[in-house]
């Protein structure tokens, strides 16, 4: 990896006796798109606000591109922010939203009104110059807001939230917009969401936090396929979290199933979480042909377009219930019917084991 | 670990730039500037109810005086129940205006919104005044009464009644016009009946404004001496008992304790209200969408049917006032007459007075609302010196719980002190706007912070961000987008500081008389229909500036708050 274009180490920030940033260290690379990711609370805000300088962290440093920029007010620093509530300055025309930053400089007027035409164009909105905030649509306006934090060039682009407040079609519009505009002009972006497809659709990386801490830091694919706690794997898409018993090294027994896995440093004997995304386990109907296999009664069909929830229990899993996703070609092709058992099998690379937490069903 | 890092580590200490300096520098003297025009006179008055007539500490002596003396205490149930009786009144019927004005389709809204300011545009003196032309020994609607006395609560009542309604109203009408739209469709699509929506969403949203509104109206009538005054007879109220002890009996030391009774219920009603503005949230966010009300028959018509009901109150009393100072020799000669108007032959004021009231109430709308202003901006949205903000609001809100004649008293004591520098302001018409100002420093603050905390609170983020200045900030965004509410202050502060009597009673000077005073000292000569006359005359100067600032407001409406439209 190369140098990192910000830097940030051991950042806490509490509030009186509550810690909402607990020792957060993380290095983003120039030009990534990297988001934070987590439930409301999670700190991911608080996190942001502290690079952002809006809300200084009590202790820990911050660099950006070798710059120690940890006690620095906001106008200091070097970065161009965009908000859920977008906080057009609705008195200002389009234009003049977008030239705000840039009139403060000292440019000539010319110079603005050329920029601010090339924004207008980036954002798609060329002709919206002279209209009011109010009459645009929240998508319009989020545009706005984007192209007022790159008019004036920073070198990082925090967005906080920006798609929360729009609705479906335009955040998905939006969001391909935003990630393609990222990618062409290489600006460093930290995005902060609680939405977790919105998150794997756009960064580069992902920063998933839980009570102030990073629970992991990953690409997408990562995060998905190799969650690193039980958090992250139950917060991030569909998981199936089993109690299961490490019966010997290799060897855990779901159920009344035994299945070979991957097992990292815990003692047989232990009782674990194994888990399984649905879309990993595989139905072969009557037919057994594979290790890693067990039967089971299907209890639930749910028809959802392309494919097919199943919802799967008894025979080997006993009391324990599995969820499974299954193309619609290959449930018509294996012809199921609720109420009958199938043989099921799991690929041993596809169930990871984490230690029992508390939470359990 | 982290714990063990967390000790390691070095706390940071944020650094300050030229914005931050410049915030913190500006709190620091509005903090001062209060302090001085403000709190020092008000502890060094109060530290006089520990002391003799000659200066010397005598402990609690003097409350245990007061309190020993039960036809002084008499006054502290009396105070309270007749204000909360007319705040209770006066809080119903302004909601009941304001919703008319901000929720509904009634007819001619900009008529019956000026006719409710009317009684701003006058002296609290004024209406009682016209109550006695009512309802007084002579009176020429005596009878309504059954033969109950205006003289003593029901006069208080009624007068207080008049001349506070339009400070609830405004309060009122400021909750109720920052309203969302897309709640009401919420409310609407979910099948929500009109009063359930009501219930759920229209008074949740005015809470803190109704709170507000009774807070204010509770401390106004509790520390007005005017109404008391003119129609207290021998109803002793405890803002008549301290100007009867000061004026009277020149017992600046049991003043002073009549001060701090005073202060309990009016401190009471401060940390309710600070409750309450904790709860309060930004209620009109960026993408809030403007409500515009829909006509609903039955309902307009009933609030069409109460405003008109108050608007004829308000013009009856009004009238009545009207109608004494043109009418000869009243009752007996009732031919009208410019007579009174001439105030060269009567006892207690002249023309002179008049001007310098003006002169006094315009420099006190401007320095006013650029100062309350200002400091609002700071203490709402600066980003530094946490616990300075916190104190210069709860400085801001100290005017509220003080009345009048308690601060005029105040200034006396700091101000005419021997070897105080700012001694040379006493007798000037500098002083007299300096009071004016702190006298009604609490309402325009709250105005303003209300009109602020409708802004997005990410302007200074998305400002400081940018690099652009806060001033730069404050100057193209927040001051346009806040200029309706500034203009209010202004002509809150133009109107209050031509019509107040208390404040300055103590503080004129030969040379500085005063319209408002003239009244009170016409009307102790005996000389009412000249009071009326002087008092109808602050009226109609008082809503000549009122048109002009409607005209102002609808010419600013117009032209900058386009954006307000969907």
């Amino acid at each position: 990896m190369s140098t990192p274009y910000l830097r940030i180490r051991n950042l806490t920030k509490r509030y009186g006796h509550f810690t909402a940033l607990d020792d957060v260290s993380i290095d983003i690379v120039k030009g990534e798109l990297i988001c934070f990711l987590g439930p409301s609370g999670c700190g991911k805000t608080t996190l942001l606000r502290a690079i952002s300088g809006l809300d200084i962290q009590t202790h820990g440093t911050v660099e950006q591109d070798g710059r120690d920029i940890s006690a620095l007010p906001p106008a200091k620093r070097d970065f161009g922010i965009v908000f859920q509530s977008y906080a057009l300055f609705q008195n200002l025309t389009v234009a003049r939203n977008i030239a705000y930053g840039l009139e403060n400089r000292k440019q000539p007027r010319a110079v603005i009104q050329q920029r601010v035409k090339e924004l207008l164009e980036l954002i798609g909105l060329p002709d919206s110059g002279n209209k009011y905030p109010s009459q645009l649509s929240g998508g319009q306006q989020q545009r706005v807001a984007l192209a007022r934090a790159l008019a004036v060039s920073p070198g990082l682009l925090l967005l906080d939230e920006p798609l929360s407040a729009l609705d479906a079609k335009v955040r998905i519009h939006l969001r391909d917009e935003i990630k393609a505009l990222q990618r062409r002009l290489g600006l460093t972006t930290i995005m902060i969401t609680h939405d977790q497809e919105e998150a794997i659709g756009m960064a580069d990386r992902i920063v998933v936090m839980s009570n102030g801490k990073i629970e992991q830091v990953g690409t997408p694919f990562e995060i998905y396929h190799q969650p690193a706690s039980l958090f992250v794997a139950e917060f991030i898409g569909a998981m199936n979290l089993l109690p299961a018993t490490l019966v010997q090294q290799g060897e855990i027994q779901l159920g009344q199933a035994r299945l070979t896995c991957p097992v990292d440093g815990f003692a047989t004997g232990t009782t674990v979480r194994a888990a399984v995304r649905p879309e990993d386990v595989v139905c072969t109907g009557r037919t057994n042909g594979h290790a890693n296999s067990f039967e089971a009664e299907v209890q639930e069909l749910e028809f959802m377009g392309p494919y097919f929830w199943l919802s799967l229990g008894g025979g080997a899993l006993g009391e324990h219930r599995l969820r499974a996703q299954l193309p619609r070609q290959q449930a018509r092709e294996l012809d199921l019917r609720l109420r009958e058992f199938t043989h099921l099998h799991i690929p041993a690379e596809h169930i990871r084991l984490f230690p029992d937490g508390y939470r359990h069903g | 670990m982290a714990d063990t890092l967390a000790i390691v580590l070095p706390r940071v200490r944020p650094r300050l730039g030229r914005d931050e300096w410049l915030m913190g520098g500006s709190l620091l003297v509005l903090a001062l500037y209060l302090t001085v025009t403000l709190l020092i006179p008000l502890v060094v008055m109060l530290s006089k109810s520990l002391e003799d007539r000659h200066g010397v500490f005598v402990g609690l002596s003097n409350f245990v005086r007061y309190f020993g003396n039960p036809s002084l205490t008499a006054a502290i149930g009396n105070s309270l129940w007749v204000s909360a009786l007319a705040t209770l009144i006066v809080v119903t019927l302004a909601f009941g205006y304001a919703y008319a004005l901000t929720r509904s389709c009634i007819p001619f809204k900009g008529f019956f919104r000026l006719l409710a300011m009317v009684p701003l545009l006058a002296p609290s003196l004024l209406s009682a005044i016209a109550l006695i032309y009512l309802f007084g020994n002579q009176g020429a609607l005596k009878s309504w009464l059954f033969g109950a006395s205006i003289y003593g609560p029901i006069g208080i009542v009624m007068g207080s009644v008049f001349w506070t309604f339009p400070h609830a109203l405004i309060i009122l009408i400021t909750a109720l016009s920052t309203a969302d739209a897309r709640l009401y469709e919420a409310s609407e699509s979910l099948g929500a009946s009109a009063w359930r929506t009501f219930t759920t969403v229209t008074l949740p949203g005015a809470r803190y404004g109704l709170i507000s509104a009774t807070f204010v109206t509770f401390t106004l009538v509790i520390t007005d001496f005017g109404v008391p005054k003119v129609v207290g007879g021998q109803f002793n109220m405890l803002a008549t008992d301290i100007y009867k002890q000061v004026v009277g009996q020149q017992n600046f030391q049991m003043g002073a304790v009549v001060s701090l009774i005073l202060l309990l219920p009016a401190l009471l009603a401060f940390f309710v209200e600070r409750w309450a503005q904790s709860k309060q949230t930004s209620a009109l966010s960026s993408r809030a969408v403007p409500y515009q009300p829909k006509p609903h028959a039955t309902r307009d018509l009933a609030l069409l049917g109460l405003v008109s009901l108050v608007g004829i109150l308000i013009l009856g009393i009004l009238g009545m006032a009207a109608f004494a100072s043109l009418a000869k020799l009243w009752p007996y000669n009732l031919t009208l007459t410019l007579h009174h108007y001439d105030f060269s032959t009567a006892d207690g004021g002249s023309w002179a007075s008049y001007f310098n009231s003006i002169r006094m109430a315009f420099y006190t709308a401007v320095f006013g609302s650029v100062v309350v202003f200002a400091g609002a901006y700071l203490v709402e949205k600066s980003r530094v010196a946490k616990a300075l903000r916190t104190a210069t609001h709860m400085l801001a809100l100290i005017p509220m719980a003080v009345p009048g004649m308690v601060l005029g008293l105040a200034y006396i004591f700091f101000f005419n002190a021997p070897g105080n520098p700012l001694q040379f302001l006493y007798g000037s018409m500098a002083i007299l706007v300096l009071v004016s100002i702190a006298h009604f420093y609490t309402v325009s603050h709250l105005t303003a912070l209300t009109a602020l905390k409708q802004l997005d609170p990410e302007f200074e983020s998305v400002s400081a961000s940018l690099r652009t200045p806060f001033y730069r900030t404050l100057w193209r965004v927040t001051t346009p987008m806040c200029l309706p509410a500034i203009l209010d202050i202004a002509i809150y502060f133009f109107i209050n500081a031509m019509t107040t009597v208390s404040a300055v009673v103590f503080l004129y000077s030969p040379a500085t008389t005063l319209a408002s005073v003239a009244v009170l000292n016409m009307d102790d000569a005996g000389d009412t229909a000249a009071a009326a006359a002087m008092a109808m005359l602050i009226v109609v100067t008082a809503g000549g500036v009122r048109l002009l600032h409607a005209w102002l407001s609808h010419w600013l409406h117009q032209r900058t708050q386009a954006w307000r439209q969907r």
